[in-house]
Parts: C-alpha cells; sequence; structure tokens
C-alpha cells in the first residue's frame, strides 16, 4: 500500500471514529429530551400549575407549590450567588489583578465548579439545616448559590480581562477613580458578557436536585415561607418519580418537562446574546 | 525665553519596576500655548517621560519617580498631590482611539460628571463646544446617542481629543495620536492640534520627525532615557547642536 492510500484509509478511520462518538453521544441526548418531550407534552395540563397537590387517589392535583417554591429559591440564590460572584470576579480581575492570591482563588473556584452538588448540599446541610433543627427554604437558596458563585466568579473574572487595559487608562486620565472606572466603563464593556454568565449559571442550578434534598427539602402544602421546608420542582420529581401512583408519574414527566425547556431557554437565551455580542 | 512655562521637570529620574532606570536626569520645560514634540528612537523614554506629567506610572506598582516636576507652583510628583485633580487638568490622548463604550455624548459628558456637571442643558452646550472645538461637530451632531464605536477610527480619536478638551484641561498629553491613522484623518488631527495650541499647553510624543517638524514649536530628542537635545523646532532640524540628533534627523539610524 503507498503512502497515499494509507493516508486516506487513515483519515477516513479517524472520521469515522469521531463520527460514531459524536451520533453515540448525540442519540442519548435526543433519547432523553424525545423522552421527556413525549411525555412531558402528553402530561401537561393547566391544573399541574394552578392547583396544590391532592392526596394520592383524589384526581386534579397540581404542582402549584412546587412551581413557586422553585421560583423562591432559583430567585434567592440568584439574589445571592450573583453579586457575591460579579464582585468576587471584580476584585480578582481589577483589584488583585496578577497577585497570587487571584491566581489561587481562580484556581479554587474552577475546583469548585467540578465539585459534585450533593457534597455542597450536606456541607449546607451541617451548616443550616442541623443547628436549625429543620429543613428549611432558605438553606435551600443558600446551597444553590454556592454553586453560582464560582461559575459567575470566572465568567465575570474572564470578561473583565477582555476589556483592553488601555481603556481604563483612558478614564483614568480623565480623572477617574478606580471604582468609577470599574463601575461606569469596565462593566459597560463587559456587560453583556457577565449576563450570559449570569444566564448560565441560573440555568445551572435551576435543575439541581441533590442540594436542594438535604436543604430545602419538599413540602406536600402551598409554602412561601423560605424559614421552613419548602417544595421544589426537582425535588418533586424526584419523589413523584419514585411513587407508586400513575398520576404521580404523570406529574413528574411534566414537570421534568417544563424544567427542561425552561433551562434550555436560558441556555439558548445566553448563547444568543454571545452571538449578538461577538458577531 | 520670553514665553511662560507651564510644566517643567527638574532633574527628573523614573524607575520601572524591578529598578529600571527608564529616565535620566531629564530637565525639560513646555511653554504655555505651544506645542512640544517628544521625538526618539522606540525604547528610548519618550513615552515613559509624558507619562510622568499625569502620573500615568501610578497605576502600575513599584513604579519610582525622582526629582521633582513643577506645575501651578507645585510639585506634582509629592505625595499630597491629589491625583484626580492633577489629571483633570493635564488630559491625555492614547496610541490607538479609546471611546468607552457608550454613546458618543456619554463619552463626553462623562469627564464633565466626574468634574460635577450634571445639568441636561449644562452638558449638551459643553459637549457641543468641545465637539467643535475638535471640529467633529458637524459630523456627528445628528447622532450623538448612537453608539462612539461606529465612528471610523479618526473620528474616534477627535471624539477622544474632544472628551479630553470638554474638561478644559491646562496641559494636553498626547502619546502618538496617528500612528493608528490614515493620512487623511492624521492630517485633519495635526490641524486640530495647531489649533488647539490657543488655549492649551500641548506635548506630543511622535514616532514621524515630519511631523515634529510640521506642529511643533519646541522638540526635545531622547536617546536611551536621556534628553539628548531640547530646542525650538526650527533650530532642531536645522542646525542641530549635538551630533546624535543630528543622525538620528538625518536618518542614520532609529
Amino acid at each position: 500500500m503507498n503512502i497515499e492510500k494509507r493516508r486516506k484509509l487513515e483519515s477516513f478511520i479517524a472520521l469515522l471514529l469521531s463520527t460514531l462518538a459524536a451520533v453515540f453521544g448525540l442519540l442519548w441526548l435526543v433519547f432523553i429530551l424525545g423522552d421527556v418531550l413525549v411525555h412531558g407534552i402528553g402530561a401537561l395540563k393547566l391544573s399541574l400549575f394552578l392547583n396544590d397537590p391532592t392526596p394520592p387517589g383524589v384526581t386534579g392535583g397540581g404542582l402549584r407549590n412546587a412551581f413557586v417554591g422553585q421560583l423562591l429559591i432559583t430567585v434567592f440564590a440568584t439574589l445571592i450567588g450573583v453579586p457575591v460572584g460579579v464582585l468576587g470576579g471584580t476584585f480578582l480581575a481589577e483589584y488583585a489583578r496578577g497577585t497570587k492570591i487571584a491566581r489561587i482563588i481562580s484556581i479554587l473556584s474552577d475546583i469548585m465548579v467540578s465539585v459534585p452538588s450533593i457534597v455542597i448540599g450536606t456541607f449546607i446541610y451541617a451548616i443550616l439545616v442541623k443547628p436549625v433543627g429543620h429543613f428549611n427554604g432558605w438553606a435551600g437558596a443558600v446551597a444553590l448559590a454556592v454553586i453560582m458563585i464560582p461559575v459567575v466568579l470566572r465568567t465575570t473574572e474572564d470578561m473583565l480581562s477582555l476589556v483592553p487595559w488601555t481603556l481604563r487608562e483612558a478614564a483614568f486620565a480623565l480623572g477617574s477613580p478606580y471604582y468609577k472606572v470599574i463601575i461606569q466603563v469596565v462593566y459597560r464593556g463587559a456587560a453583556t458578557g457577565i449576563l450570559t454568565g449570569i444566564l448560565l449559571s441560573i440555568a445551572r442550578v435551576a435543575g439541581e436536585t441533590a442540594p436542594l434534598l438535604f436543604t430545602s427539602f419538599n413540602n406536600a402544602f402551598f409554602s412561601v415561607d423560605m424559614k421552613g421546608p419548602i417544595s421544589s420542582l426537582t425535588v418533586s420529581i424526584f419523589q413523584y418519580a419514585m411513587g407508586p401512583y400513575d398520576e404521580w408519574h404523570m406529574q413528574a414527566w411534566a414537570a421534568s418537562f417544563v424544567i427542561t425547556v425552561f433551562v434550555l431557554l436560558l441556555t439558548i437565551l445566553g448563547r444568543l446574546i454571545i452571538k449578538w455580542r461577538y458577531r | 525665553m520670553a514665553e511662560t512655562v507651564a510644566i517643567e521637570a527638574r532633574k527628573l529620574n523614573f524607575y520601572y519596576a524591578g529598578n529600571i532606570h527608564a529616565l535620566k536626569d531629564i530637565n525639560f520645560s513646555a511653554c504655555k500655548r505651544t506645542v512640544t514634540a517628544l521625538i526618539g528612537p522606540s525604547g528610548c523614554g519618550k513615552t515613559t517621560l509624558l507619562r510622568c506629567f499625569n502620573r500615568m506610572h501610578d497605576l502600575y506598582p513599584k513604579n519610582r519617580y525622582e526629582g521633582e516636576i513643577i506645575f501651578e507652583d507645585k510639585n506634582i510628583l509629592s505625595n499630597e498631590i491629589d491625583l484626580i485633580a492633577l489629571r483633570s487638568t493635564v488630559g491625555m490622548v492614547f496610541q490607538k482611539p479609546t471611546p468607552f463604550p457608550m454613546s458618543i455624548f456619554d463619552n463626553i459628558a462623562y469627564g464633565l460628571k466626574l468634574k460635577g456637571v450634571k445639568k441636561r442643558s449644562d452638558l449638551s452646550e459643553k459637549i457641543e463646544k468641545a465637539l467643535k472645538h475638535a471640529a467633529l461637530w458637524d459630523e456627528v451632531k445628528d447622532k450623538l446617542n448612537d453608539s462612539a464605536y461606529e465612528l471610523s477610527g479618526g473620528q474616534q480619536q477627535r471624539l477622544v481629543i474632544a472628551r479630553a478638551l470638554a474638561v478644559e484641561p491646562e496641559v494636553l498629553l498626547f502619546d502618538e495620536p496617528t500612528s493608528a491613522l490614515d493620512p487623511i484623518s492624521t492630517g485633519k488631527i495635526e490641524e486640530l492640534i495647531v489649533q488647539l495650541k490657543n488655549d492649551v499647553t500641548i506635548i506630543i510624543v511622535t514616532h514621524n520627525m515630519q511631523q515634529a517638524a510640521r506642529i511643533s514649536d519646541w522638540t526635545g530628542f531622547m536617546m536611551l532615557g536621556e534628553l539628548i537635545e531640547f530646542d525650538k523646532t526650527d533650530k532642531m532640524f536645522t542646525a542641530p547642536s549635538e551630533k546624535l540628533t543630528e543622525d538620528y534627523i538625518t536618518g542614520r539610524f532609529g
């Protein structure tokens, strides 16, 4: 076999293997999404959003409590996580730029991003649930915030670092103090990037179950009291899917569908913003 | 010297972090309402000198000044100097245009707001004046709310000059303001600089000797951190006293 033929063969094998790997990966993704779509749409009912759960056997129940609970936990997680993440990223990229401590924090938050979320759940359980004596919504929000912080922090740091240094110098040269340079010039330059990071981090935590299982747990009744156990979609899906009733399974499918679509939309929005910004 | 001195460096030495001796015993002055050019080969310290006049080096740790720079009867190298006040009286224009990511209007309003101008009507008036001053008004008057990034490079550079002028500085520092521009834009900026000297003292760093000859009244030639020769531009380019200056100007090195 001459060298040209061999190269073509090698090229074909490489192409074949990588295509097969891609198809194999996509297959499961499509399978999962398709399954959720088919079962979810079928089970979607208006009562799901409007009614609270009913005792098993009584029809017409919904997951209103879980939708509201999920919303509350996610909103509070965002309110806690985003300011900490953005300010932390600002510290790393601006005030501590180039220092050893900034590098160490960067590396640590990269590690934090990949820490299993159940570890964070048990940690928050130890500091916010055990001492209080019962599951509570705040613990859930804090657990999700802890997952968000490293994501937002690193994105903010990266986006701020992309803003040309000369832009800061130009603002300094007009007699601007550093905090105004950051707030009025640098943040503007990095705004879309940071916003994208925030959206993607919300998408990331919206689907988390493990940390909520240990913190906000679940509540069969409608509750907006963050001091007590509060229902969430993901934990409800977990319990309903494990439960023995068909009605519960249907509702779990529908809830899975809703949350998947929500995460999908957030992710698409995040991607679109990147595309608009950097076209 | 019949003219009054606006800003003067006396025995100025400057060290970058790591004790790199970048400026050596510089004695230099710029007279009021003149254009002073700094020329010299790359790495000779002209930009370093320019950035001493608004203490830009203070943004980076471990840079060190020695000597004095006298501006408005004060040594601006002393620790008591308010850098924010200094930088609003000694403006700077950079090599690449540096418009902020905001509208044309807001770009110029930025410096004004820092100075405490708040009323919309005052802002509009001063912004119009600054844009006219920088010969940009006619090109942008109908799109003040558009992003500054939509302007061409030359327009952006004039916008940045307008932004610096809006706060009414005494001295304006130009760091190779035309090296990123095409010849037509360069011509416009040069014309503008010559006009501006009626109101502000200008110090300009340039790689382009013809540019120095065209627009400056005084020229300083620097090499390896030293100010080799400093004289009237006419004399520098016709009868320099130093052999090194002559060699550089006639293109024997650099």
